[in-house]
């Protein structure tokens, strides 16, 4: 018996010329049926010898694609070759040039739309496995150690605030750290990630990972603050009197409830509120972590992105039944199409072209199912996706216990209503110059999904690149060093 | 002895020469109320309720005390007795806290208060721990008392958490006696008695010396016959009343002493003696540890497999073939080591498993560790290369000879070293989980019956051993149930008998059940010297946190802290709150702030302990820390010139309007403060709220102090007097709930501080969300304060209780129940002795 079942691929067909290709090499996972039961990592990661068979793939463009297709523009062929050559401590130190935490991208970066999607393996067959490789780069340094302590500026005497420790707060204090400037990091939790500790799973991104990385940023010289609520314990506004730059990166933590009737009733969950429940509060280990998991026998997830995949898997991991309901078809789904896929082998039910309508309760306020109708698809909205069109008279209930909404996040609003000064947009997101990143208010910044609304790790961690170039530039009036 | 008869209540009754009028009664189904007897103590004749009249004898004779006489005459109910009843009781009720009988708002509170009660809160408006098993509460409801005369003179007693498994509150003893009579007639010479004299006079032990210096055996005897809330085992008492009694036996010793196993919603709540007598004694490990081991968070509750360096949560099905995969070629070479503390018919079956697979078993005392010398013995064979697998039923291997073998599997109900380095882990049920007969030192054979379940994917090991073999492709383990086994156990030999008395000693007690030290399962135990596994010191917990400068009980379980928080002190304003974690595993739990101090840096909290997160922070004293202070928290109330402000605070909401009141006055508004409590002695604060308004109106449920009744009372009293501007209500949700709609008839605009569950405290997760005039809003961020008129309170309320069940099945895993007891180490021998050690 083992869980080193491979990773079904679309094996293409033989080569044309006779060449003897190498194929794609599959990761190990662990078979859907067990892990359905536990919180262990799916995805097992490569051996040394499969990593370098996988880099070795990589044909080494003169202009890689890969390279423009990631948001903050990893060297990939670069450390690809470092892999192919064995040497994987140097292949992480590549990647650390451009990517302040390989080891979180490579596990839940969207590669198939980004960089894989423009190598040019795939334009006639299956592309290098990008993510994996920067995957095992990371894993295999944390294990093994002897990375050296990247090379820090001297001190430039100027102090930075970073207000929330997500990926793009992390992003913008690794690089500004590293530039010499004193940076501070201040949480409102009490663990520093953001959604990398509350929201994503440990079976998709173990918490070890997140806080081995939180721990390299405090080796990098960085404070973090965490229990300190920026708009509450202090406003923007006090921070500026101590600091010389402010970078808010309080993401997309105001979850979006559907609006319907009874959805205040025991056993409806943001899926914030679950997720958080189970990473951050670690109910996962109740009772040894107090926090109360919520046990559904029956779970209801309503939406198609990756934090719904992500809330029905948790709930079959805590309970029975798990369904999603979509308004959608498949094809319109925001989700990856790894989590979805890993989503439907673990046993989750996929009610596509569903709506829910209401939510019906007992006399107990608990619920006992939600009320759904049954959609097809009209014409194409302002998103480009086809506008789901509700069937009359097409009413049913799906029995169930628990129901969490994942339909979405809009930005926390402690900071902009602490701070009137820096200016937002109707949707209560923080506006920025588009190239300095900067706010309405001088040396004040921003990004991450408190910007751009709720997207991906990867787009917040580019922003946060984008943001520590033009913190520095401001701050010193030239370019970082080299 | 001949028989007699006489008359009791015009029924002709024979009984026995030498019973009493009582016993008489009772065998013509006559019933009298007593408190203080008990058919297994001597006649005391102390609550005096089991008064009768009899003709020719003057006054009213206690029937416990008075032996039955021929042709006696007897009368138990006349209206003269039943007033006379009902004076006792009063009495009885000026010295036990009633508002459980007496409150006028009693009949709102069954319709309103969370349905799901925890049941082991101290002092609030249901006053005891014993909800439903009181006495007292019964009776006084039976005659239909809920109006007292008395004046009431409680002694205000913190409650008493010091000693090893029981929590003891005084304040809700009537001095029956019944608890020093069962500690005498078990023990011969009781380690508690009456102490003091008047109204001071109440259990202790001699020169008050803790429990564990006093003789006091932890037989449990005490709590068992308690009548009241008075006397609860810190474990089961949040569980409230058992749902079953079953007669089983205890297998943790060679002793194996019958039990009757109390249990509820399939969980082992504790094991109790058959009778309140010498013979049926247990020991503290029994007693209070069975339970605590079965709830034990260190509990293996899935298969686990081993893959490289990580042990992977398997299926059942999965997990015995990976656990027959290693053992199939290792006939021969297969040493079993199994604990005595097993079942008979699992030691059979482990037996029939090493023949059949050619190995050797060795059975190991019930307190053997790996220091035992059949299995140093056995390290020695394993440096020889010949062991190619070993199969354990607790942590009875070394982890470093384990590692030499090839193969080890381990079958256990507790996390440990061995289970951590074993190849497969397959979870065990224990105890009362699993069925069987276990053989005592004295070659008794007893049955063990299953009364609870066993958590998670755990099965009882008989089940685990019969699908391993026949997964190995053996023969003879073809068993649906255990009782199939039994016939075909023959000759075992009875276990050597434990060393020493540990039912009359508690340092006679055992130190191991399967290897694992019982005292890092069952904290509690160190408290009697037993071993435990040295904490290894982790230097990053040291000095983070918030450190707590101080800590009082201000009243019967209210803690005041104040903690140092600096800058959640320079930020705080009125209104606002914080949320705290006592431990890193612990909730994040919002606390109201009730003052601040930006120059010295500290906040000050009140805190009662109602539930698990509130437990664990009362665990803490000055000088500990708490792991996380995030805040403040909430929108302040907006503090302007209203006029005349009425604050109503009620149990943590005393302490909260402080901050209030303090504000509002500084406005310039007239401030009336108006606190209610149950009870007198459960007030607080009284002198600073003093200070900090116009007028401070106190009310009590039991009239004990101040205006009978509670805020509602005193709002309308006020409102009769005087136009009030504005009534600001902080307290449970019942109270709110209650005053909002005095408030509306009176058209008073009206704001509450709510307090729903949250888990971030920074409109994140929507934890917290509450319909206030129709809108869905969220408590952390657009509150706490609302329009208490626009408030759904049936949906407040019932949110509230979502986790009432899981809080209370979990509360004795996840919190350190034991916080409040004296260390062992640290402490004098007793103290009072005067001698200042």
């Amino acid at each position: 018996m083992t869980t080193n079942e491979p990773m079904p691929e679309q094996t293409e067909a033989a080569p044309k010329k006779g060449r003897v290709k190498t194929p794609r090499q599959p990761m190990p996972e662990q078979d859907p049926r067990r892990r359905r039961t536990n919180f262990e990592e799916v995805p097992r990661g490569y051996s040394e010898e499969t990593a370098m068979l996988e880099a070795s793939r990589c044909i080494q463009c003169k202009k890689p694609g890969c390279v423009e297709g990631c948001p903050v523009n990893i060297h990939i062929p670069a450390f690809i070759k470092l892999i192919a050559e064995g040497k994987f401590i140097d292949a992480l130190l590549k990647l650390k040039e451009q990517t302040a935490l390989p080891a979180v991208c490579g596990r839940v970066c969207p590669q198939e739309s980004q960089c894989e999607a423009r190598c040019i393996l795939g334009k006639k067959g299956e592309p290098v496995a990008i993510g994996r490789l920067e995957r095992f780069a990371a894993d295999y340094a944390r294990k093994h150690g002897g990375v050296p302590d990247p090379a820090k500026a001297a001190p430039t005497g100027k102090r930075v605030a970073v207000v929330g420790a997500g990926p793009a707060g992390i992003t913008v204090a690794g690089e500004l750290a590293r530039w010499g400037h004193e940076v501070v990091m201040f949480e409102a939790l009490h663990l520093a990630g953001g959604v990398l500790m509350y929201g994503i799973p440990q079976f998709r991104l173990p918490k070890e990972i997140v806080q081995y990385e939180v721990n390299n940023l405090k080796r990098l010289g960085v404070t973090i603050h965490t229990d300190y609520v920026i708009g509450k314990t202090e406003t923007v506004g006090q921070l500026m009197e101590t600091f010389d730059a402010v970078f808010i990166a309080t993401g997309a933590g105001l979850p979006v409830f559907l609006g319907i009737p009874n959805e205040n009733a025991i056993g409806v969950f943001s899926a914030n509120e679950f997720l958080t429940r189970a990473n951050l509060m670690r109910a996962i280990d109740f009772p040894r972590f107090a926090t109360s998991p919520i046990r559904p026998r029956r779970a209801v997830t309503v939406g198609g992105g990756n934090v719904a995949m992500d809330s029905a898997r948790t709930a079959l991991r805590l309970g029975g039944e798990s369904t999603i309901v979509y308004r959608r078809s498949k094809a319109e789904m925001p989700a990856r199409a790894e989590e979805v896929h890993h989503a439907e082998e673990e046993g989750v039910v996929f009610h596509l072209l569903t709506n829910p309508v209401r939510i019906v309760t007992d006399a107990q306020n608990r619920v006992t199912g939600v009320e759904c109708l049954r959609m097809e698809l009209g014409e194409p909205d302002a998103s480009g996706r086809r506008r789901p069109v509700a069937v009359k008279g097409s009413e049913f209930v799906i029995p169930a216990d628990t129901v969490i909404v994942a339909i979405g996040n809009q930005p926390n609003p402690l900071v902009p209503q602490t701070a009137p000064e820096i200016n937002t947009s109707k949707w209560g997101t923080i506006a920025t110059d588009p190239v300095t990143m900067m706010t309405s208010k001088p040396g004040v910044f921003a990004g991450g999904d408190i910007v751009s609304g709720a997207a991906t790790v990867i787009s917040a961690m580019g922003q946060g690149k984008m943001a520590a170039l033009a913190m520095h530039r401001y701050l010193m009036g030239g370019d970082p060093p080299q | 002895m001949g028989s007699i008869s006489l008359t009791i209540d015009g029924q002709q009754v024979e009984v026995e020469e030498g019973a009493t009028v009582l016993q008489a009664a009772r065998k013509a189904d006559i019933v009298i109320p007593t408190i203080c007897d008990h058919k297994d103590l001597n006649p005391y004749g102390a609550c005096r309720m089991c008064i009768v009249e009899i003709a020719g004898v003057r006054g009213f004779p206690t029937s416990c005390t008075t032996p039955a006489a021929p042709g006696m005459q007897v009368v138990t109910q006349s209206a003269r007795l039943t007033e006379l009843r009902n004076r006792t009781l009063e009495l009885m009720f000026s010295g036990h806290p009633n508002s459980c009988l007496v409150c006028i708002h009693r009949e709102a509170c069954e319709q309103y208060r969370p349905k799901v009660t925890k049941a082991a809160r101290s002092t609030r408006c249901g006053f005891c721990a014993n909800r439903d098993e009181c006495d007292l509460r019964t009776m006084a409801l039976s005659a239909g008392k809920n109006e007292l005369s008395l004046p009431t003179l409680y002694a205000s007693y913190n409650l008493e958490r010091d000693d090893p498994f029981m929590d003891r509150d005084y304040n809700l003893c009537v001095l029956c006696g019944k608890c020093w009579r069962i500690c005498e007639k078990i023990h011969g010479k009781p380690a508690i008695s009456i102490i003091n004299r008047g109204k001071w006079a109440r259990i202790g032990t001699a020169f008050d010396k803790s429990h564990v210096f006093s003789g006091c055996t932890f037989c449990g005897g005490c709590i068992d016959i308690c009548p009241t809330g008075t006397l609860t085992d810190r474990f089961a008492r949040w569980q409230g009343k058992p749902e079953a009694d079953t007669p089983s036996a205890c297998i943790l010793c060679s002793e194996g002493c019958s039990v009757v196993a109390q249990s509820k919603g399939g969980q082992l709540l504790a094991y109790t003696m058959t009778g309140f007598n010498k013979e049926a004694g247990l020991c503290a490990l029994g007693r209070f540890g069975a339970a605590q081991i079965a709830a034990s968070n260190q509990r293996l509750i899935r298969p686990l497999v081993r893959e490289g360096e990580d042990l992977i949560p398997f299926d059942w099905q999965g997990a015995i073939a990976a656990a027959a995969e290693g053992l199939k070629d290792c006939a021969g070479g297969v040493v079993l080591v199994i604990s005595a503390a097993t079942s008979r018919e699992d030691r059979f079956l482990y037996v029939q498993l090493a023949e059949q697979l050619q190995g050797r078993m060795l059975l190991l005392p019930a307190e053997a560790g790996e220091d035992d010398p059949q299995v140093q013995a056995l390290a020695a064979a394993v440096q020889g290369g010949t062991i190619r697998a070993v199969i354990a039923n607790g942590n009875l291997l070394p982890v470093e000879m384990m590692a030499k073998v090839p193969f080890s599997l381990i079958i256990d109900c507790l996390h440990s070293p061995a289970s951590s380095g074993a190849s497969v882990v397959l979870p065990a049920a224990v105890l009362s989980e699993s069925g069987g007969t276990f053989r005592t030192a004295t070659g008794a054979i007893k049955q063990l019956a299953v009364s609870s379940q066993a958590p998670g994917d755990a099965l009882p090991e008989w089940r685990i051993v019969c699908d391993l073999a026949q997964a190995l492709g053996l023969t003879g383990f073809d068993f649906e149930r255990v009782e199939a086994v039994t016939p075909l156990v023959a000759d075992d030999p009875a276990p050597a008998p434990v060393s020493g008395d540990p039912r009359q000693n508690v340092r006679d007690l055992i130190p191991r059940f399967r290897g694992h030290l019982l005292a890092d399962v069952v904290s509690a135990l160190a408290a009697f010297g037993l071993p435990t596994t040295p904490a290894e010191t982790s230097e990053e917990t040291t000095g983070v946190g918030f450190p707590i400068l101080e800590k009082r009980e201000i009243a019967p379980n209210m803690h005041f802290f104040k903690v140092k928080a600096e800058k959640v002190a320079q930020f705080s304003l009125p209104g606002q709150f914080v949320i705290l974690m006592a431990k890193e595993t612990s909730e994040r739990s919002p606390f109201t702030l009730v003052d601040w101090d930006a120059a010295e840096g500290t906040i000050s909290l009140v805190i009662e302990e109602v539930g698990r997160s509130s437990r664990e922070l009362a665990s803490l004293k000055a000088g500990d820390r708490i792991a996380h202070v995030s805040g403040p928290l909430g929108l302040p109330l907006t503090i302007e010139n209203k006029g005349t402000v009425l604050l109503g605070g009620g149990c943590y909401g005393i302490g909260a309007i402080f901050p209030l009141a303090r504000a509002l006055r500084q406005a310039g508004n007239r401030v009336i403060c108006a606190i209610e409590a149950s009870s007198a002695y459960l007030l607080y604060m009284q002198k600073e709220l003093a200070t900090a308004c116009d007028q401070l109106i106190i009310a009590t449920k039991d009239g004990s102090e101040g205006v009978r009744g509670g805020i509602q009372e005193v709002l309308a009293q006020v409102a009769a007097q005087e136009p009030v501007d504005q009534f600001i209500a902080v307290g449970c949700t019942f109270m709110m709930r209650m005053v909002t709609e005095i408030s509306r008839t009176l058209n008073i605009p009206t704001l509450v501080a709510l307090n729903p569950i949250m888990v971030d405290g920074t409109g994140m997760c929507g934890a917290c969300r509450v319909s206030v005039g129709d809108k869905t809003r969220f408590a952390c961020i657009d509150g706490p304060i609302f329009d208490g008129h626009g408030v759904d309170w049936d949906e407040l309320a019932s949110r509230r209780s979502a986790y009432a069940r899981e809080e209370v099945q979990a509360l004795s895993q996840s919190v350190d129940l034991n916080a409040l007891m004296h260390q062992p180490h640290a402490q004098s021998h007793g103290g009072g002795c005067g001698c200042g050690r």
